[in-house]
């Protein structure tokens, strides 16, 4: 077996740490005028060279060179034995599983004998966020006073785990992500060395693939270097799962040109020539990342060949911001769902439409001559249009913008004239059919025509009922046994238990009582209409209740009105 | 007997090259949907490494012990770590163990082999305990892992193997392959392969199981009954759905899996919904009901489709997070929308 090219490719000396120059730069003066530190944290994302500098650091403390500028030498016996991995004072830990308090405890106790090969015993603890609590501050002592032939070296991916008690007491190192351009400078000398011949393109997908970590770039290569033939572009996409740059240009402008038939053609087109979804998420949120630079004038920062760079520039100043924004965090998300099980390409597909449906919904124009470009999309829309022609604007708006939620009648019957257009409140009384947008729509309408809803007067009713009580104590009584059941066309509807009740109050007298109570507290004047409102699901048509809408269905299931917002 | 993967020939390639080549990592990441294939292609390379009489370099034979023994995943040097039940955690003490025999000589082949199946569903802790014995394993030491995607694992643990993504096969292929591989009639393999999403495993297993097919046309036939229906029809239906009372943990356990696979249907119906709405028709998942989504995606408003797929997606979620059952369904019968799918003419 051999070994893993970023195994063997493990830098052993200063030059060769590639992108964290600000940190070699330190340890290497360190080292040079002789200031060794205690204890020294290095953080950062996987595979930009924590471990790595760690042994070069302590390879460098041990090293016996007459020079301190050329340690470590690679030469004497302690770097050669560092080098094979089998010096003595050298202790490598790795802490996700030695985790709990009793590892640290064996740690201190060893750590008293002085070192048997070496200057110095160096401990590098990898991975060290994983120690327990109990255990970091087992360590706490010791990592602030330690003897003075030990040193510590903690390497952690996840700083923010480490206590600040630890972190306070350590040098602190952070690594950074490496650059493309590095990582491929870096690939192509390895390319040399080994062999490997490769294709220019490939090699940058491989190092934009890796997202800044030099072990994944090399891993990937290494993959990709195992058949022994040129590395070319199209076997690394093979291999990566990654589609074409052209692809994803073509994706965002079918999204630009709201046609998601053809979106979702290229979209099935390059999941079919054997693209990851998740790795096509990825590339699109890298593009749509691109045009949201140009949008922010940072269109330098851009790391693109010249003729990506053009057609981004293009797509940028077509795509408004808000739906950019949109479209980035949809594809953000269908790269990082876990939720893949069920169909691979799912989030995908929705992430798409969102994206098309959300293209430009800060946008107020109507796009009444939009032509249509997807077939399909409008077709239920025209379909609403050629039936109600009374109403030709309310359907477009909602095609361009956000769509309202399912509604819960059959689109074709939603759409005849009550909603939009208004009616004499005259007409509407003796209207059969119930409301189709159920009875929300009510209130708002009563605002419209009244300025107060149910919802005020069910408030101030208490206080109402009070001065109809000084008034007439026989009318308070009599309204003790209604419900106030809705507010229609201009007038607040009392529900009765029976004929008898209602009928004893629908004299001019407690009207008149009861409308001027209702004025003296909310300055309003409205008309009372007095009905026998039986027993549930016994309703009157003329109130505002769909049938067949929830509160419909409740009343017939056994439910009564107690209350109405 | 060669490596017979099906669609991920290109992987099975490169794996032929690494062992003929001499050149095996010491850790491999097979990724992609459930029934792709990961676990097949990675006991089939177990046996290519300790196949012990291959035909060629880098070919497991399949007749040998060890490679009949790896099969049926028995093998003394293959160490096998998996969920106890599917979904469950794998906790850190059996990572623990693993990373402990891995230490040791194999016993009789030339390597040892570590299977880590599903290893997204290892907790963060047992994914940490792996790292160091990932990075630089014992040598004669082979570790795989399977999981659905890199980014459920730590990166950590990515970086640190070869990743091959495996991908589902493309329909037709698949179709052909079904038809000419395991004499399945051309009408159900296209079937099957578009049920499948184009993966092998899955498909095999409706297959095999014509019960599942039978679910899942009473789920897509349930759907339809209860668009046309009114509320009270739909409630009745989720309460017949998640009624748990006076059931056993077990029974309960088994309602749930039951309305989970409803669910994922419908999810799939929707989703055609919304393909379907915009105009890609070819694009469909349940083909043998063309008609029904296609009257749905022509008489509910455009966004329909997607703003069901989406409710049945949190649907799922929060099944997953343990909400309550009845709750749910109840809130998504209020979401779905109501349509004839029978009518012809919406103006009637």
């Amino acid at each position: 077996m051999s070994q893993a090219l970023y195994r063997k490719w493990r830098p052993n000396q200063w030059e060769q740490v590639v992108g964290q120059d600000h940190i070699i730069h330190t340890l290497r003066n360190a080292v040079k005028s002789g200031k060794v530190g205690h204890a020294y944290l290095f953080a950062g994302p996987r595979g930009t060279g924590k471990t790595t500098t760690a042994r070069l650091l302590a390879k460098a403390f041990n090293c016996t060179a007459e020079d301190l500028a050329t340690r470590p030498c690679n030469q004497c016996e302690n770097c050669e034995t560092i080098n094979k991995g089998r010096h003595l004072d050298l202790i490598e830990i790795d802490a996700a599983s030695n985790t709990s308090v009793d590892d640290v405890r064996e740690l201190r106790e060893k750590i008293n004998f002085s070192p048997s090969q070496g200057a110095y015993k160096v401990y590098i603890i990898d991975e060290v966020h994983m120690l327990s609590t109990a255990a970091f501050n087992a360590l706490l002592k010791t990592l602030e006073e330690p003897p003075p032939h030990a040193i510590f070296i903690l390497a952690t991916t996840e700083m923010h785990k480490i206590p600040a008690t630890v972190l306070s007491r350590c040098q602190r190192h952070e690594f950074r992500r490496i650059p493309v351009n590095e990582i491929k400078g870096y690939l192509k000398t390895l390319c040399e060395q080994e062999k490997i011949q490769v294709d220019d393109e490939a090699l940058v997908t491989i190092a934009r693939q890796a997202t800044g970590s030099m072990r994944d770039a090399i891993s990937l290569l290494d993959q990709l270097a195992s058949t022994g033939e040129k590395i070319t572009l199209g076997y690394a996409q093979t291999i990566l799962g990654t589609a074409t740059n052209q692809s994803v240009i073509d994706l965002v402008s079918a999204i630009l040109e709201q046609d998601s038939a053809a979106g979702l053609q290229r979209l099935h087109t390059a999941l079919d020539a054997g693209t990851e979804p998740r790795q096509f998420a990825r590339q699109v949120v890298d593009y749509l990342r691109g045009l949201l630079l140009i949008h922010l004038e940072a269109i330098d920062q851009l790391d693109v060949p010249e003729d990506t760079r053009k057609m981004m520039v293009t797509h940028g100043s077509a795509y408004p911001l808000p739906g950019l924004m949109l479209a980035l965090s949809e594809f953000n998300r269908a790269a990082a769902d876990p939720r893949s099980a069920w169909q691979p390409a799912l989030t995908l597909e929705i992430a798409l439409a969102n994206a098309i449906a959300n293209l430009d919904r800060s946008a107020t124009v109507v796009k009444d001559d939009e032509p249509a470009p997807a077939p399909a999309a409008p077709r239920a829309m025209k379909d609403n249009k050629s039936q109600s022609p009374a109403q030709p604007t309310s359907s477009t708006p909602a095609h361009a913008k956000v769509e309202p939620p399912p509604v819960a009648k059959p689109a074709p019957e939603v759409q005849p004239v009550e909603t939009t257009t208004p009616v004499e409140p005259a007409s509407r009384m003796d209207e059969e059919a119930p409301e189709p947008a159920g009875v929300r729509s009510d209130g708002a309408e009563a605002k419209g025509h009244n300025q107060v809803s149910l919802m005020d007067i069910d408030r101030a009713w208490a206080q109402i009922h009070e001065i109809i009580k000084r008034k007439r104590n026989q009318t308070a009584g009599l309204l003790n046994s209604c419900r106030r059941l809705a507010i229609k066309d201009g007038a607040l509807v009392l529900g009765f238990a029976t004929e008898v009740v209602r009928s004893k109050m629908e004299t001019p007298e407690n009207i008149n009582i009861t409308r001027a109570a209702i004025h003296e507290v909310l300055g309003i004047t409205i008309d009372i209409v007095c009905i026998v409102a039986g027993k549930a699901g016994n309703l009157p048509a003329n109130l505002d209740i769909d049938r067949d809408g929830m509160i419909g269905t409740a009343l017939n299931m056994g439910g009564r009105i107690i209350d109405k917002e | 007997m060669s490596w017979d993967v099906l669609g991920h020939e290109w992987a099975a390639a490169m794996l032929r090259g690494h062992l003929a080549g001499g050149q095996a990592r010491h850790a491999y990441l097979f990724t992609g949907a459930r029934g792709v294939g990961r676990r097949t292609l990675a006991l089939r390379f177990a046996q290519a490494i300790n196949c012990t009489q291959p035909p060629e370099p880098g070919e497991p034979c399949g007749a040998c012990r060890a490679c009949v023994q790896t099969a049926r995943m028995q093998y003394t040097d293959l160490a096998i770590l998996q969920p106890e039940n599917p979904g469950a955690p794998v906790k850190i003490d059996a990572v623990r163990e693993l990373t402990r025999t891995l230490v040791l000589a194999p016993y009789e082949s030339s390597h040892r082999v570590a299977l880590l199946l599903d290893f997204q569903n290892a907790n963060t802790n047992a994914q940490n305990a792996l790292l160091k014995t990932l990075e630089e394993a014992p040598p004669k030491v082979i570790l795989l892992l399977t999981a659905e995607s890199g980014e459920q694992l730590l990166p950590t643990i990515v970086s640190r193997c070869e990743v091959l993504l495996l991908r589902p096969l493309p329909l037709a292929r698949l179709q052909d392959e079904l038809v000419s591989r395991w004499q399945i009639a051309p009408g159900e393999a296209a079937l099957l392969a578009h049920l499948a999403s184009g993966r092998v495993g899955t498909a095999l297993g409706l297959h095999q199981q014509p019960e599942l097919l039978q679910q899942r046309q009473a789920a897509l036939d349930d759907l339809a009954a209860l668009l046309p229906a009114n509320r009270i029809q739909r409630f009745a239906y989720a309460d017949k759905m998640t009624n748990l009372q006076n059931k056993t943990g077990e029974e309960r356990e088994r309602i749930r899996l039951r309305l989970r696979d409803t669910l994922i249907q419908w999810l799939g119906w929707w989703r055609d919904v919304m393909i379907s709405a915009s105009g890609e028709s070819d694009a469909l998942i349940n083909i043998d009901r063309r008609a029904e989504i296609e009257t749905a995606a022509a008489h509910l408003p455009a966004g329909a489709g997607l703003a069901m797929t989406r409710a049945l997606q949190d649907v799922l979620e929060g099944m997953d997070s343990n909400l309550n059952l009845r709750l749910l369904l109840e809130v998504l019968m209020l979401d779905l929308p109501v349509i004839e799918l029978s009518v012809t003419d919406p103006a009637l």
